[in-house]
């Protein structure tokens, strides 16, 4: 047979592709529950990573089912919210089945749509609530990502874990690799006063001074631009719960006993504490606090 | 025969070895060699898709268009690698993590499509696939000797278990890449030394 002409070469290779594509697919479905418990384990070690209940590595060494189970054990209440930080749903925490709202890429378009339903984890450690929330964007390659571990009142950042996909290794990589770029997270606080760009990674070094401000890694100053953005981004999201946290933990002796667990002080108002008009009547009003 | 394919299977393990005389591979060898588990995995993700793809490859040569010769032996490499991918990532999760880009790259290692090109494409599926592996286990073999001295000197450990004395102090420099590079060139050096006839005149 002629092996050269048009018809046989288009039809070879047509050929090829699909059986190849067949293979990849069945492979892929195969697999997937087994790579979906991973994904679900390791998204958990990362925010109890950031939550400072172990490390990444010591969690690693644990197993999946381990993992779960600390998770189940230390966690006291996770839930979703609104634009506005109004409580909208509950997430499963029981270990038979866990819920994370793990899809972040998704609630990034929907910050940007002004309509997101954006995950608040509450830790309990030593008697005191750790809050802990999640941030996406994009790196250099690809897209990166990570958690913030908050105290009770959400002013001061406990811990941080980040990930990412495919950036540069020894450079960009080192967002996730570096512990002491992590470390800097602790004790620093947003920066509530500017909601537009309350955390800043900053080139060159951050003003000792200045609590809202890390260092950048050296030569990977797309990645840390892309995760000061990141941050930026969904702490503005995430604006409205943490100043109702931290308004509720200064204002209300109610408040600090803990009945406003759920995170939005259903019953007091405190609009009158920030200026933004967010009761209960949340459907119609515009949200100045979205991203353009 | 048999010595053939004695010579197919020992000539890429030592007198030419992938990386240290063809030079192939160099980049990964740098990028995974921090720790002998990464290491090991990525030796044995190599092997897999070198010896598969040079035996697929080789069962398709009489039927390959010469044209598209080698978009074909790509979507060969392709498949290979996805599938050891998707593998890791369902039975080996972390280390297919720390592993990340490389384990993807394998596609782009050119041990791979010069074996099937120098090899595979003229030769029988057994033969091809003895190549393919041995191959691939002359390059895991220098990624292993490299990792043993990375690990050792650069985090004390072994595998992850410590067997250096707590009190010794981990050479940083080890765990960066150029340092990887120097302890290949030791290893070629090495090896020229017991081989006179690679050395150029």
């Amino acid at each position: 047979m002629n092996t050269n002409s048009n018809v046989y070469t288009i039809v070879y290779t047509t050929l090829i592709v699909v059986v190849a594509a067949a293979i990849l697919s069945i492979a892929a479905m195969a697999l997937k529950p087994k790579q979906q418990a991973n994904i679900k384990a390791e998204t958990i070690s990362q925010m109890l990573t950031a939550a400072g209940f172990s490390s990444k590595e010591d969690l690693a060494k644990l197993g999946n089912d381990k993992v779960l189970a600390m998770y189940s054990q230390n966690i006291k209440t996770a839930f979703l919210i609104d634009a506005e930080g109004n409580k909208t749903g509950e997430l499963e925490t029981e270990v038979s089945g866990i819920e994370l709202q793990d899809n972040l890429k998704l609630e990034n378009k929907n910050i940007q749509n002004g309509n997101p339903s954006l995950p608040v984890y509450v830790f309990e450690k030593d008697g005191q609530d750790i809050n802990v929330i999640p941030c996406y964007g994009a790196g250099l390659w690809g897209p990166i990502w990570g958690y913030l571990a908050f105290n009770a009142d959400c002013t001061e950042i406990l811990g941080a874990y980040f990930d990412h996909d495919s950036e540069t290794p020894g450079l960009g990589a080192k967002i996730k690799d570096e512990p002491s770029f992590r470390e800097q997270f602790k004790g620093k606080k947003l920066n509530f006063d500017n909601p537009d760009n309350p955390f800043d990674i900053v080139k060159g070094g951050a003003p000792a001074d200045n609590l809202s401000a890390i260092d950048a890694i050296t030569g990977a100053t797309m990645t840390c631009n892309g995760l000061d953005a990141a941050i930026d981004t969904w702490a503005k999201a995430y604006m409205p719960f943490l100043q109702k946290k931290a308004a509720a933990a200064t204002g209300d002796d109610c408040c600090e006993d803990g009945c406003c667990e759920d995170g939005c002080c259903e019953g007091h108002d405190h609009d009158h504490d920030h200026g933004h008009d967010h009761a209960h009547h949340h459907h119609d009003h515009e949200h100045n606090h979205q991203e353009g | 025969m048999n010595e053939d394919l004695k010579k197919t299977l020992l000539n890429p393990i030592f007198k030419g070895n992938p990386i240290t005389v063809l030079v192939l591979g160099i980049c990964s060898s740098l990028a995974v060699t921090v720790q002998l588990k990464g290491a090991f995995v990525m030796a044995l993700s190599v092997i897999i898709v070198t010896g598969l793809s040079s035996f697929v490859v080789s069962l398709l040569r009489n039927s390959i268009p010469n044209r598209v010769r080698i978009i074909v032996q790509l979507v060969v490499v392709a498949l290979m690698v996805i599938l050891v991918d998707q593998v890791l990532k369902a039975y080996a999760y972390a280390i297919d993590k720390q592993l990340s880009v490389y384990i993807g790259l394998i596609i782009t290692n050119c041990i791979v499509m010069g074996r099937i090109e120098a090899f595979a494409l003229g030769n029988k599926p057994i033969p091809s696939l003895l190549d393919g592996l041995a191959n691939g286990a002359g390059y895991g073999m220098i990624l292993i000797i490299v990792a043993f001295f990375r690990e050792l000197l650069g985090s004390g450990t072994l595998f992850g278990l410590r067997v250096l004395p707590a009190s010794y102090v981990p050479n940083n420099l080890v765990i960066l890449p150029p340092m990887a590079l120097i302890i290949l060139g030791c290893i070629v050096w090495v090896q020229r030394s017991i081989q006179k006839d690679l050395q150029e005149k």
